[in-house]
């Protein structure tokens, strides 16, 4: 049994965790984003199936929208924070730091200021919740939202803490974008999931917006 | 894993000391043959007519014959799998007395893995097609098929329409053919063709006529239908199979199939009889509202800001005729002035 | 062991102590103090609700303030999960913080804490479900009772269907997680080489988020039951008293609870993997624990969505499931369904998957057919998704689906079918070994075999209208869950006690419950399919009189089950913990990884060095098979099963096992041999 691989040496070892902690990210987010899709689409076959069956005509007969404006905002402001992020992870790779910092903080801020949108909106709604299926529908829809952006911004934003505290203990010269060290490597992949999850928010509020805003 | 289709090449394998040339495979079957012959014609022949729900409609009949396929599909396969699990317990374990050790290491087997997928497949189609033929054979099995039913019977001249109408906790049927009087009883006439529209006051009932092979849920606001062709005199009990609150239980009648002569003379004279009751219920209609607003009665009116609407239209309290929602837009609706702008225009 | 291994993703910074690291332990965080939190939880919630919702006229004409009554278990959720730690990490988090992978408390309060350790986890989850289990039992118990007579009651007919419903919601919760929580967090990483589980505080989190749901339900009964049945069909469901709330939360915790855990499971199957896992050597448990957790992951999210639904319909007064404002009920029966029917294969999956993991060890064979095997159970996996609307044939929706629907259940049948071949396949021409977990796989087998034929019969429209929503339809789904999932379940726990507490059970008892529990399972519901067929619908308190015998012999057999399982907890109390009796290494010669560490008291980074997978683990009547793993500089167990020199054939014997040489590291640690 010469043929009988050898065990990894330790550093082999450490290797060979990291990369399964590196890829752990990077399947979690994707597995995530399939959770998330799974509840959505319950939204939305709530939303087609009442439309559908419309029972007596009470899906929404008189057109009724919460405000459009703050409604659009808010999914301005997940486009937006989508794009920091995107622009934060290539400032990352190129080594600038600030400009990294700045945009994750930013991305945080959109979500933040996207969730309150929301939740401002709820507090202006010109129906009663149980109006009509379409009123209700957007009930559902409107603290899922909010706990879907303000869940990206929580990410976002730890992932900008941690870059400041790792810079701080490692040393104030660690290139986040291409250091070898393990926090480092951990931190970029988490990067790259929270980048993949805003990507698809954007994706959710533009279908949705269009579900509540623009479809009659 | 490669080592999966070359099973005859793995080292150890024929330390079985009973060795493969016994016939394993030839005694399996002759017992599978044999218990099979035997139990066939007992379910065929003597198991068959006891079958549940009867023969009392078409729909029952069908229910009965697809039950009797099934199990006479499901019988050999089952003989099939105990028999051998039956006989591997049996000849294939460890003895007593003797050193332990390992049996052969057979990974796979194309062939039989090929057939088993091919068998069970072919059984699973089977079912499927039988299945899907009787549904259709039989105007939909005697199944609710909602407001709008796909298999109907070919002819509809003489069909007898029944309303079944579920509240917490009882049963009512109206007869629309007949003035739409309301009676708790169930009468039906034999040889005729019966849709059965089911719906609910309330919450979900579901309407079991256990005899007759029918089952539909009773839904607020929905009109389910089903058809049965009656066969037979005599009593059937209804339940209701859906949990409807605290007297589910108890909630069951009785029903009657009797000859068309007195089920006509019976009709007729309930409608006369209750003709003063039956101008104060509802205009027939193929579902009802209890109050304006479903379930709950009470619970979305109190804060509805558009109750005095609802209110106009349906009446407050008791069962009235359904109006379509058009009347409440033609009632001239505007919507309040803290959201008017948001409101869009077609 | 160097620390640098040990800190495991956190490299070598971002340790900070925290507050449950510096103070006492008495006065750290544990369930005492989550008790705590779940008190001033509930109270906070309680008190917002009112102040929100008090001045609501449909709280003030019902006297029923169901916002409240929302808040209050919500926030004792939330205050439960302060108060036993779960949020210091995503707390800490937000400020930079990196998680500390270090040695749990080495006593026994690590059993009531917040521990990350996966084997603590699977302990606290085997413990949670047991429980859960006998609360569901003793439900069961009770219907029993009531169903002694047709029209003599021994319960008011409200306080009989919040029994019904109380037994059906806590059991089908158990189920979901009655394999997945304890066996599969406590040996997944142990079957594929891994150190630990890909997110270690989602794990113990989940666990107690399954914990709080479990008390959430509970909380049905003071606050006056629900009386819809574990379905919570609406109108009903709308209507229903403040003990509804409880239901539509407590699914919301522990669905989230269920989604934790499969997330955490998928990432470490597929992440986790040692080196030489490869997917064709992964054991057939693994690959159950796979599939369920997948339906686990997607299917769940609706059921919480849906369940969110109705928490708003009876709070906010949105109309989901009002037919006249617009909604309707049929959403709620879609939504349910389409959650419900895959939940019914995360219960029947990780039974397949125990079973053809004990086999290959109790035929001494490999097992027949692995692949097809595993892809039998990702088949099924996938067509659960596509057979929901098969429990709603009769409910008036889309009357042109019904074939559809028909085939696509009949469809699953196929699948489900190849675990017969593994099975049958497994046996042909062994060498079985009548072990108690041996038993246990042949009687979910025969089991099964029932339950599946019979759910043909509620496939096929025609018989479907008489068996919907009878006693047969409750007859075959407890001959699939209980005949085949607890079966298998009850196997695993006599085969994996062992490994889990290092203790043997007493063989003779475990022969006793195992005939018992047979017999009166068999006993007790095989009759109902009869009663069903004869026209007995569910959740009734009165039946037709001829009824009466079937029922009464039903009765006094679930009597007799319930008491099998006193035996049970006899033998495992008494086995464990009063007179524990040391489990020989391996004591079933099994060549699976997990059985091959040098310990059943692990360290809790449970491998030394990272082993070497070689082959998959089913090398049965080789001689010459490369062992399953390099392991600990030791090639394990190089052929375990083959030849002369081992234990008796029986649960207990003194089988000195392998020779194994010590750990390397030995002294770095604490004694990691049993006591």
């Amino acid at each position: 049994m010469s043929d009988v691989p050898q065990l990894l040496d330790r550093e082999a070892e450490e290797e060979y965790e990291i990369e399964s902690t590196e890829g752990g990210l990077w399947t979690g987010s994707r597995l995530f984003v399939g959770a998330v899709t799974m509840a959505w689409s319950a939204v939305a076959f709530a939303y087609f199936y009442l439309r559908a069956i419309d029972r007596s005509g009470q899906w929404d007969p008189h057109h009724l929208t919460p405000p459009p404006v703050i409604g659009t905002l808010i999914a301005l402001c997940v486009l937006l924070g989508a794009f920091m992020l995107e622009y934060g992870r290539h400032q990352l790779r190129r080594g600038l730091h600030f400009e990294w910092l700045t945009a994750a903080w930013l991305t945080a801020l959109f979500g933040a200021i996207a969730g309150g949108f929301q939740i401002w909106q709820l507090t202006r709604l010109p129906f009663y919740p149980g109006e009509y299926g379409y009123t209700s529908v957007f009930i559902g829809f409107a603290p899922l939202n909010v706990a879907m952006i303000l869940g990206g911004a929580y990410w976002a934003e730890t992932i900008a803490a941690r870059s400041i505290r790792l810079r701080a203990e490692v040393g104030p010269d660690m290139h986040l974008g291409e250091s070898e060290h393990a926090a480092a490597r951990h931190l970029r992949a988490s990067l790259a999931g929270c980048n993949f999850y805003w990507w698809f928010m954007v994706l959710a509020s533009l279908l949705f917006w269009i579900l509540f805003y623009v479809v009659d | 894993m490669s080592h999966m289709e070359q099973p005859s090449e793995r080292p150890g394998d024929g330390i079985d000391p009973r060795g493969p040339n016994v016939p394993h495979f030839a005694r399996l079957f002759a017992i599978w043959l044999l218990a099979t012959a035997i139990v066939e014609p007992v379910l065929y022949f003597l198991v068959w007519p006891h079958i549940p729900p009867g023969t009392m409609t078409d729909a029952a009949r069908g229910a009965q014959f697809d039950a009797l396929v099934l199990t006479m599909t499901a019988a050999p396969v089952v003989i099939a799998v105990l028999e051998y699990y039956l006989y591997a317990m049996i000849v294939w374990h460890q003895k007593k007395g003797e050193p332990p050790e390992d049996g052969p290491p057979i990974w796979g087997h194309v062939g039989i893995q090929a057939g088993w997928i091919a068998i069970t497949s072919a059984i699973v189609m089977g079912a499927f097609v039988f299945g899907t033929y009787e549904l259709i054979n039989t105007s939909g099995a005697g199944g609710g098929e909602g407001p709008s039913p796909i298999w109907t019977p070919a002819a509809t001249k003489n069909m007898l329409t029944v309303q079944v109408i579920g509240q917490q906790w009882l049963w009512t049927y109206r007869y629309p053919q007949f003035g739409g009087f309301e009676t708790p009883d169930l009468i039906l006439p034999n040889h005729t063709k019966i849709a059965f529209h089911v719906t609910s006051l309330d919450v979900i009932h579901d309407f079991w006529a256990y005899q007759l092979g029918v089952k539909a849920d009773a839904n607020p606001n929905v009109d389910n239908v089903a058809f049965a062709t009656t066969n037979e005199t005599g009593r059937f009990t209804v339940r209701c199979d859906e949990l409807c609150g605290i007297w589910h239980g108890a909630m069951y009648n009785y029903g009657y199939i009797v000859s068309p002569t007195a089920f006509y003379k019976w009709a007729t004279s309930t409608e006369k009889k209750l003709a003063p009751l039956t101008k104060t219920l509802p205009k027939f209609a193929w579902t009802y509202n209890p109050s304006a607003n479903g379930a709950g009665g009470g619970y979305y009116p109190s804060t509805d800001p558009f109750y005095e609407v609802y209110k106009y239209e349906y009446g407050s309290s008791g069962r009235e005729g359904n109006l379509p929602a058009v009347h409440i837009k033609s009632f001239g609706w505007k919507p309040s002035q803290a959201g008017a702008h948001h409101v869009r225009e077609r | 062991m160097t620390a640098t291994t040990m800190e495991l993703g956190a490299g070598t910074t971002g340790y900070r102590p925290t507050a449950t690291r510096l103070a006492h332990p008495w006065f750290s965080l544990n369930v005492i103090t989550a008790f705590l939190g779940a008190a001033a939880g509930y109270g906070i919630g309680h008190w917002i609700g009112n102040y929100i919702a008090s001045n609501y006229a449909v709280v003030q004409s019902t006297g029923q303030n169901n916002v409240a009554v929302v808040l209050a278990l919500f926030f004792g959720v939330l205050g439960f999960i302060v108060g036993i730690g779960g949020l210091n990490y995503p707390i800490l988090k937000m400020f930079g913080y990196q998680p500390e992978e270090r040695a749990p408390v080495e006593d026994w309060t690590k059993y009531f804490r917040f521990s990350t350790d996966h084997k603590v986890v699977g302990k606290q989850y085997l413990v949670g479900v047991i429980g859960m289990f006998f609360i569901g039992g003793l439900f069961a118990m009770a219907i029993r009772t009531e169903l002694t007579n047709p029209t003599t009651h021994f319960f008011a007919p409200d306080i009989y269907l919040q029994i019904v419903s109380e037994h059906g919601t806590i059991m089908m919760m158990m189920a979901t997680s009655l394999v997945v929580g304890p066996l599969g967090n406590f040996l997944i990483p142990l079957m594929i080489g891994s150190r630990r589980m890909a997110f270690p505080r989602l794990e113990a989190i989940s666990f107690w988020i399954f914990l709080c749901g479990l008390m959430v339900i509970l909380t049905a009964l003071p606050l006056g039951g629900f009386d819809t049945g574990w379905t919570g069909y609406a109108p009903l469901q709308t209507e229903a008293a403040p003990g509804m709330d409880a239901y539509l939360v407590g699914f919301g915790t522990i669905g989230t609870g269920m989604i934790l855990n499969g997330f955490n499971q998928i990432v470490t199957i597929v992440n986790y993997r040692a080196p030489g896992m490869r997917w064709s050597r992964l054991p057939i448990f693994v690959w159950s624990m796979l599939a369920t957790s997948f339906l686990l992951t997607l299917a769940t999210p609706v059921l919480f969505v849906a369940g969110w639904f109705g928490v708003l319909d009876r709070t906010a007064q949105t109309a989901f499931y009002v037919n006249t404002h617009g909604g309707s009920s049929y959403l709620w029966e879609n939504l349910f369904w389409f959650f419900g029917h895959p939940e019914v294969y995360i219960m029947a999956i990780p039974g397949f998957g125990l079973v053809g993991e004990m086999l290959p060890v109790f035929t001494r064979k490999p097992l027949f057919a692995y692949r097809v095997g595993a892809a039998g159970m990702f088949g099924v996996a996938l067509l659960s998704f596509f057979v929901w609307q098969h429990h709603l044939f009769v409910s008036g929706i889309n009357p042109d689906m019904r074939p559809v629907f028909m085939l696509t259940t009949e469809l699953i049948s196929i699948p489900t079918g190849f675990i017969y071949l593994i099975g049958m396949g497994t046996l042909w021409r062994a060498k079985i070994r009548f072990t108690v977990p041996m038993m246990f796989c042949l009687a979910m087998y025969f089991n099964f075999l029932i339950g599946g034929i019979t759910g043909v019969y509620n496939s096929d429209v025609p018989v479907d209208v008489t068996i919907h929503g009878s006693f047969f339809v409750m007859a075959h789904f407890h001959y699939t869950i209980m005949g085949g999932l607890l079966f298998a379940f009850f196997g695993a726990v006599y085969y994996y006690t062992p490994l889990l507490t290092g203790k043997m059970l007493n063989n003779t008892l475990a022969k006793i419950h195992f005939w018992w529990m047979f017999i009166a399972f068999n006993f007790t519901f095989f009759p109902l399919f009869i009663v069903g067929f004869l026209g007995m619908p569910r959740r009734v308190f009165e039946y037709a009189p001829r009824l009466q015998v079937l029922n009464d012999w039903a009765s006094a057999s679930a009597y007799m089950l319930g008491m099998s399982f006193l035996v049970f907890a006899v033998n495992f109390v008494w086995s464990v913990w009063v007179d524990p009796k040391p489990a020989p290494a391996n004591p079933w010669q099994s060549l699976g990884l997990e059985w091959q560490l040098p310990a059943y008291k692990m360290p809790w980074y449970n491998f030394e060095r990272l082993p070497i997978i070689l082959s998959d683990p089913y090398h049965y009547g080789e001689r010459e098979a490369l062992p399953v793993a390099h392991l600990q500089g030791v090639l394990a167990l190089a052929g375990a099963g083959a030849g002369g020199g081992l234990a008796p054939v029986g649960a207990v014997g003194p089988d000195p096992g392998p020779e194994i040489s010590p750990p390397r590291g030995e002294a770095e640690r604490e004694d990691p041999r049993p006591e």
